[in-house]
């Protein structure tokens, strides 16, 4: 077993961001790993391994700084409503990738990706934007149209899942220190699923390399542990900042990746 | 519908957990880890190493 210095900083700054402002993690790292000249099959079902873990991981953490209070018991409560509903949307969009790839329905995959880069933009800017107004009451309705349209990105394979239902619940007046932890649960859920999918589909003579593996859930088990804390710790002023101006960097970093690299 | 009375924020709303700390409590306040999280803290570790004994042996 090999651990890769390079690889575990890169997890754990990328993870540390993905669970303090939720998102960027499959964003952000799978094209830096293409680009040091790890293939798809080494990088995508290893971070999803990895996500599933740490998103779990950090959800529970978030839980225990009290950055969220999820409820097990019956009658679940509205923050794990929220969480259920975004996984579910989540859930359902890996399923239908999967349907497409098994049917070979392709889309132009610049076109896709272009316009979630955009959205993503428009998204952080509309964030940054309303950064000088109160926080405002919780809209079900507009959270649950953003999550189905996050879900239908995955779906088609345009990514940018994170993003999209962070901000997607920063607009729906979800308070800045909980939407992080609602998402990063909801991740670890979509993504057991995700490895559930890979696994199956590994059965079917598709081959794992699992080298990346220890390094990447290295620096993101760490990082999933001390990003809840950080989010406890930090005044919610910060986030509010932190979080739309990060996604803006999403969106700009897709566009980098599908135009110049 | 219940609000809390130091902080008047509604205990029913979405986040309002962390909303009331961040009301109540300051930074050095809200750096204080609990007994009961530590022993959490710990248990994940073990989990970690677990994992990584694991794939050591499988890799």
């Amino acid at each position: 077993m090999e651990l890769i210095l390079y690889v575990i900083i890169l997890a754990f700054l990328f993870e540390t961001m993905d669970s303090s402002a939720g998102m960027g993690f499959g964003t952000g790292l799978t094209p830096l790993l293409f680009l040091c000249g790890y293939e798809p099959l080494q990088v995508v079902p290893i971070l999803l391994m990895s996500e599933a873990i740490t998103g779990i991981t950090s959800g529970f953490f978030h839980h225990e700084f009290e950055n969220v209070k999820f409820s097990i018991k019956r009658p679940v409560n509205r923050e794990t409503k929220v969480m259920l509903m975004i996984a579910g949307f989540g859930c359902v969009a890996i399923l239908i990738s999967v349907f497409l790839a098994y049917f070979a329905i392709k889309f132009d995959k610049n076109v896709i990706k272009t316009y979630v880069a955009i959205l993503i933009l428009v998204m952080g800017f509309i964030g940054i934007i309303k950064l000088k107004q109160r926080s405002s009451n919780y809209k079900p309705k507009l959270l649950a149209s953003l999550s189905v349209l996050a879900g239908f990105n995955k779906g088609i394979g345009a990514g940018g899942y994170g993003p999209v239902v962070m901000m997607g619940q920063i607009f729906s007046g979800i308070y800045e220190k909980t939407a992080t932890a609602i998402v990063s649960l909801a991740e670890g859920i979509v993504c057991i699923v995700g490895v559930a999918t890979f696994l199956l589909i590994s059965n079917y003579g598709v081959t794992i390399d699992f080298v990346l593996f220890p390094s990447i859930f290295t620096g993101g088990f760490l990082a999933a542990i001390i990003s809840p804390y950080m989010v406890r710790v930090l005044p919610n002023k910060i986030w509010r900042v932190v979080i739309p101006t990060y996604a803006l960097c999403m969106g700009v970093l897709i566009l980098i990746k599908l135009y110049i690299l | 519908m219940e609000i809390d009375n130091v902080s008047n924020i509604s205990i029913d709303e979405i986040g309002s957990v962390a909303r009331i700390i961040d009301t109540e409590l300051t930074i050095f306040e809200r750096m204080k880890i609990k007994k009961r999280s530590l022993k959490k803290v710990s248990g994940a570790i073990v989990f970690y190493l677990t994992t990584m004994i694991l794939f050591s042996i499988y890799l």
